[in-house]
């Protein structure tokens, strides 16, 4: 008997009425609690009478006015919590049994926070940790500036004014520092030079038209009718014989680490006000080329081509899958997973309920709960994927009325809410590669169109092909009425309409003859694996209906063929057509928070807002661009000096070192928040290098709440608020079938230095940077009325009170209004706060009618909407609902730029490669072990070394290593080694200043790691972040040596040899190469 | 259906209806649904305040077999709560700083009275399992520039506010897991139970037939910790594995 079985067995027997309960009440468990919460209250009494009760009752962290409800940061899944607080202090953080995240299911909304103050969820060792972040003695509170060279440790505390002035103003702002004594650095007054609205409008345009021309030719021509056209204006322009590369004010450009929703809108109004096109995020060392291998799937065809794709992927709906493949995914470890994940599938593997087959060359965590373990070796998840595809194709193993369906019509015919484009005809080149998709007028069959939007605005729009028998057949893909079903597999010729021939297949033929490029064994050898599996695999893929997934994460991304393993693998949920199936591939949903979904919602930000300039020109990583559209490209041609990237944004690794190269332009100042590409990034020393370069980089100001491994590098640091003392809309993740959104709020007093902005006292935060800026530099949108005459925009909570209100009042039905008696409880839990960060009277004023709502959310750290409203049938409620390309005819558009080729419009199999598609040979030589990286789910990056809880339980990390490699070298666990690899073979940080720090650390020998592959833990091993001694006005802040305990290898990462100060990267995808390098250990 | 938090918390507001001598708590760890992710170790760290290098409920982790045929097993091991406990019989004070409770909320426990305890130290070795440990006074935040307030803040222990300061108890004295029974005292289960989030952890009155732990233990096979030494463990196992052959 299982154990679901059993504790409904359990309740026969117990004769309880907790079943029947729960029926009356639709709420699971909830109403259970608080009617018994009553009971327990009851019982209290009678024991304080029988003289039973002592002093247990002062155990104050029970009690509701000692706790309010927030979101966990310290890693990205975001897990709601409970902080405990007595005499102000954060001592305890348990899980908010309101949000999903930490309770399956979940206690529903209707619930009263004081009726379940002592019902505690589960979170993971780092979340249980969390206040030991917020309350690290090696916290700043104070601005620094530098007082020594870049990376040197040697600063002074400013006034915060004098900080933001300085930086607005420039100036000679160094000259205390030897070698900078006569240092210009650009304020952002200077940056922010084009102000005219109308002139960024027609330039933008200009530029866009430029970018279109055909011929170098033409496109001079349109550069000399720009300048004449913009005469006045050319002096506000980076380079007025590169338009294209937009004004002055791109030369501010910005960037982030972990950032959500919410921070992430106010960083969005400063810089779309101030004009910049560098805002720059940090996905692609996450897992980049799974987002934009989505992304490319999710493209929409709209008029005559594919646009509105989506940055976001799908995940398993996995306490619903009955069968899960996990690729290069260790959800016990990481993946949005411990907290989350686990509960939902620990009991049903044990039953049997659901089976997992994990690839990945570590025996994970995951991997030892699993009905299979398929080492594969790192990189080859799309010969994997291919051969599986190959095998589900020969054997017909597919969802043919899935894939039949050509378009809308036809998919809902058959009740699915995707369709693909495995009917629909592409074109083969003059090679026989597929190409373009086949348009109907091409044929003659059907002519272009004029239709109007739902704006009223004119567009063309072209059918496309699919074939019927032999006939082919005009269609329109999202026609809602006349459902069109087409040939799976067709391999013709057809007459154009000048009777030319064109050669044609259907997607599914295009998919079947790239896969059978192979021999199934082929593709095993490759994976290093027996052919079988690939077959056994693929057999117990298809054979559980839509309730199967292939879910995939960071290992198949994060190589230099990452795109393509993503959109290998994904093909295969295609091919069983399981999107927005129960036990599916599903994808997250939220509450709106910008009052721009419904009009119930009392705050749309787009009305409140002044118009912005729309900035334009080319970014400094060069996103959204095609290189051959550019200014630059007619003299140097292929291959480009670096990658430029038309399919994805956010492309980390190449923020810094373009700066250093001044490609396409230079760059006058950087601001971070929160991210340390330093650490986080493969070869991250390319990164350090890029930051103490003085001339390209002449201006850095972090925000971060210690001196962290990137920032120690900045001339001002402005402290920045712990996660417990602010606010931010986490957002969710796709492994989650319930919509909600998570509210991070203020639970604690901040220790930063108090100023004042707009008039407001508020502690110094990274709202506070942006209004100071925006105050000096009189940016619109920011102010007195920053929301408009009378509303204020003059600190944190004027911008997020709003939006927990927007929050509040989305969805068919707002939330209910917070009782009297909630309010009160929201005010007493609030006791110990400020009024600079707390003041009820201030929040009920911008709120306005709403503020029981917003203290009825906030009460519960955030919406959620219930379990049994996430599903509906068979499928799940909050639905992607759209097309997916299976042949990716916008991928196929874009040419790399390195080599002119274009890029792959059907993924398969691609080596490891560098820029140049030269296989890492040489490399190689001499280095014969492959290194990957992993996580332990007491760590995250650089953000948890802080915490001695956690560096307590695990002291540091080790070189993991298999018993065969280990006996080669003749090392044991416990020996040190010193990692080496081709592009570093020192083995050493190179932190700058003369300052090395070695790749040094522990070997842990084990037999469950496939041989010839190393791995370690990331998140030990700092040079700052409180490890090593810092001097603050001429004090020495002695380090933590528990912080650099460790190894921390990125160094040894490949640094491409072409590109030469970037690490190994995903031309495509904008991954980095994390897993790809070949490395050595030698004897410390 | 409800999360078996839900389920066991309902279960102990039950238990806490019923008689002290006619309840028997007990733990019940389903190996098969361990992950090892250490959010008991921390949890419990942190709910009662334990100095470094101090767990009451580690996780060990094990590996067995060659590549690629290959297992991992993981192992919480909190204190036992024997019915018949080696350290209770090593203490020199005679049942006076650490017995086997007989009363109250408690009772079924092996508590410590850090009032009596004299710190001697005996029976941190006659525990067969480790489950003892002395507090030596330090703090987390030693050595950093400051001690952090958090870390002075008092603890609950055994329903008794207490201020772990100088030389304030428990510092100096033996300490141990006790199944948080400052938190079942008030219809609260013990924190690694709250926070696993593998679900891998049962806790209640197992003479309660109905309670979730009685069904679970009876539906499965369970085993204890060295059984040989016949301590009589009240901490249940249920694994793949023979447990005697990982935990000797």
């Amino acid at each position: 008997m299982n154990n679901s079985d059993k504790t409904q067995e359990k309740e026969k027997q117990s004769g309880l009425s907790r079943r029947d309960f729960l029926q009356k009440t639709a709420l699971a468990g909830c109403a259970a609690l608080a009617a018994s919460q009553l009971d327990f209250a009851r019982l209290l009494v009678s024991r304080v009478e029988a003289g039973e009760l002592s002093e247990f009752e002062a155990y104050e962290l029970m009690q509701a006015e000692n706790m309010l409800y927030t979101v966990c940061l310290n890693c990205n899944t975001g897990c709601g919590i409970k902080v405990k607080i007595l005499d102000g202090v954060a001592v305890k953080i348990d899980g908010n049994p309101y949000n999903p995240f930490t309770l399956n299911p979940h206690l529903p909304m209707k619930e009263d926070p004081a009726a379940i103050a002592k019902f505690d969820s589960g979170i993971c060792p780092k979340g249980q940790a969390g206040h030991q972040g917020a309350y690290d003695s090696y916290r700043i509170s104070k601005v620094l500036k530098r007082a020594g060279r870049r990376g040197e440790g040697k600063w002074q505390s400013v006034s915060f004014d004098q900080a933001i002035s300085e930086i607005v103003n420039g100036g000679t702002l160094f000259s205390q520092v030897p070698g900078e004594e006569n240092r210009q650095v650009t304020g952002l007054k200077d940056i922010f030079v084009l102000k005219d609205a109308k002139v960024f409008d027609e330039m933008g345009k200009d530029v866009a038209a430029l970018r279109k021309k055909k011929t170098p030719e033409e496109k001079l021509a349109a550069i000399a009718e720009f300048k004449t056209k913009h005469a006045a204006n050319l002096d506000k322009l980076i380079d007025p014989d590169h338009p294209d590369f937009g004004p002055k004010n791109n030369q501010f450009l910005y960037m982030w680490g972990r950032k959500k929703g919410g921070r992430a809108d106010f960083a969005k109004r400063f810089n779309e006000q101030f004009g910049t096109n560098n805002t720059h995020g940090h996905t692609t060392v996450c897992q980049g080329s799974l987002y934009f291998a989505s992304k490319a799937l999710s493209e929409q065809y709209v008029g005559d081509t594919f646009k509105d794709g989506q940055k976001f992927y799908w995940q398993a709906d996995q306490e619903n899958s009955e069968y899960i493949m996990f690729v290069g995914a260790n959800l016990f470890d990481a993946n949005y997973g411990p907290s989350n994940r686990s509960p939902r599938i620990t009991q049903r593997l044990v039953d049997g309920k659901l089976k997992i087959t994990v690839l990945d060359p570590r025996f994970s965590k995951l991997a030892s709960k699993a009905n299979r373990w398929v080492p594969v070796k790192p990189g080859s998840d799309a010969a994997f994927a291919n051969g599986a595809a190959r095998w589900i194709l020969e054997n017909q193993r597919f969802d043919a009325k899935y894939l039949g369906n050509a378009n809308k019509a036809a998919a809902t015919a058959t009740k699915e809410t995707t369709w693909c484009n495995a009917t629909w005809l592409v074109k083969l080149d003059k090679d026989g590669k597929p190409s373009t998709l086949l348009r109907a007028s091409e044929l003659g069959l059907k002519e272009k169109e004029k239709r109007t939007d739902k704006d009223g605005k004119e567009f063309d729009f072209e059918y496309l092909v699919t074939m019927q028998g032999t006939k082919p057949v005009a269609f329109d893909p999202n026609d809602e009425k006349e459902s069109v079903v087409g040939e799976l597999f067709v391999s013709a010729e057809l007459d154009d309409k000048d009777g030319k021939k064109i050669k044609v297949k259907s997607g599914l033929q295009v998919l079947l003859d790239t896969v059978s490029e192979k021999s199934i064994a082929e593709y095993a050898a490759l994976c290093g694996i027996e052919p079988s599996v690939i077959e056994e695999v693929a057999k117990e893929f298809t054979s559980y209906g839509k309730k199967a997934c292939v879910d995939m994460h960071r290992g198949p991304a994060q190589h230099t063929n990452g795109f393509y393993n993503i959109s290998a693998l994904m093909s295969l949920n295609l091919l069983i057509g399981n999107f927005d199936w129960k036990g599916g591939m599903i994808v997250a949903s939220t509450f709106n928070t910008d009052g721009t979904k419904t009009d119930k919602q009392p705050f749309n930000f787009k009305k409140i807002t002044p118009k912005a300039p729309k900035a334009f020109g080319l970014s400094i990583i060069r996103h959204d661009a095609k290189y051959e559209e550019s200014t630059i490209f007619d003299q140097s041609k292929y291959p480009a000096k670096r990658n430029w990237w038309p399919l994805s944004s956010d492309v980390y690794e190449e923020i810094l070192p373009s700066c250093a190269d001044a490609y396409p332009y230079p760059i006058k100042a950087i601001f971070s928040y929160m991210g340390a590409p330093t650490y986080s990034l493969p070869a991250g020393q390319t990164q350090i290098e890029a930051l103490t370069n003085l001339e390209r980089i002449p201006l850095y100001f972090a925000s971060d709440i210690t001196i962290g491994t990137t920032t120690l590098y900045a001339d001002y640091i402005f402290p920045d608020l712990h996660y417990l003392e602010r606010w931010e809309m986490q957002g969710s993740h796709p492994n989650m079938p319930v919509k909600v959104q998570p509210i991070r709020q203020p639970v604690i007093r901040s220790p930063n230095e108090i100023v004042t902005v707009f008039g407001e006292q508020q502690p110094i935060s990274y709202e506070a940077v942006w209004l100071a800026l925006a105050e000096k530099l009189g940016l619109a949108g920011f102010g007195p009325n920053g929301f408009g005459e009378g509303q204020p925009l003059c600190r944190p909570d004027d911008f997020y009170i709003r939006m927990v209100a927007n929050v509040a009042n989305d969805g068919k039905e707002p939330v209910a209004d917070a009782s009297t008696a909630e309010i009160e409880l929201f005010t007493t839990s609030r006791r110990h706060l400020p009024r600079n960060v707390f003041d009820l009277a201030r929040w009920q004023a911008i709120a306005g009618t709403n503020f029981a709502k917003v203290v009825h959310v906030l009460n519960r750290g955030g919406r959620f909407e219930t379990q049994e409203n996430s599903y509906k049938g068979d499928q799940v409620a909050n639905k992607y609902g759209k097309y997916i390309n299976l042949y990716q005819e916008k991928t196929y558009k874009c040419k790399d730029a390195f080599t002119g080729k274009h890029y792959l419009g059907m993924a398969k199999y691609m080596p490891i490669v560098d820029t140049l598609d030269r296989p890492p040979t040489e490399l190689s030589q001499g280095y014969d072990l492959q290194m990957i990286t992993q996580r332990d789910v007491r760590m995250t990056k650089s953000r948890t070394i802080t915490h001695s809880y956690l560096t307590d339980s695990m002291p540091e990390n080790a070189i993991i290593i298999h018993t065969s490699d280990a006996k080669k070298l003749g090392v044991k666990t416990g020996d040190q080694v010193r990692v080496l690899s081709a592009t570093n073979p020192e083995g050493v940080w190179d932190l700058q200043n003369g300052t090395k720090m070695p790749m040094v650390g522990k070997v842990k020998v084990t037999e469950t790691i496939r041989p010839g592959i190393v791995t370690f833990t990331v998140g030990h091993a700092h040079w700052a972040t409180g490890a090593v001694d810092q001097t603050i006005d001429g004090t020495v802040i002695k380090g933590d040596a528990r912080r650099a305990a460790g190894i921390h290898a990125n160094a040894a990462m490949w640094v491409d040899p072409y590109l030469k100060n970037t690490c190994m990267i995903d031309k495509v995808g904008g991954s980095v190469s994390f897993y790809d390098t070949k490395i050595k250990l030698v004897r410390a | 259906m409800n999360d078996i938090l839900v389920t066991m918390h309902e279960d102990l507001k039950q238990a806490l209806t019923r008689k002290p001598e006619e309840r028997r708590w007990a733990m019940l760890i389903d190996l098969r649904k361990c992950t090892a992710c250490h959010a008991c170790t921390i949890a419990c760290v942190s709910e009662n305040k334990l100095p470094p290098k101090m767990h009451y409920r580690p996780v060990y982790e094990y590996e067995q077999g060659q590549y690629p045929k290959v297992s991992r097993s993981f192992l919480p091991r909190p204190c036992m709560q024997c019915d018949k406990p080696p350290c209770v019989a090593a203490c020199p004070t005679k049942g006076e700083a650490t017995w086997k409770e007989s009363k109250g909320i408690g009772a079924g426990t092996v508590p410590i009275d850090y009032a009596k305890c004299i710190g001697c130290g005996k029976c941190v070795p006659a525990c067969p399992y480790g489950a003892r440990t002395m507090d030596e006074g330090k703090f987390h935040t030693e050595g950093t520039p400051a001690i952090q307030r958090y870390e002075t803040m008092p603890s609950f222990e055994y329903g008794k506010k207490r201020t772990r300061t100088g030389k304030n108890q428990p510092i100096g004295n033996a300490r141990k897991c006790h199944f948080c029974i400052h938190r079942l005292a008030n219809g609260m289960l013990p924190m690694c139970v709250t926070t696993c989030p593998c679900r891998a952890n049962y806790f209640g009155d197992e003479n309660d037939p109905n309670s979730l732990i009685a069904q679970v233990k009876k539906a499965n096979k369970v085993q204890i910790l060295k059984a040989g030494k016949g301590t009589a463990p009240r901490v249940y196992y249920v694994s793949n594995d023979k447990l005697e052959t990982l935990y000797r």
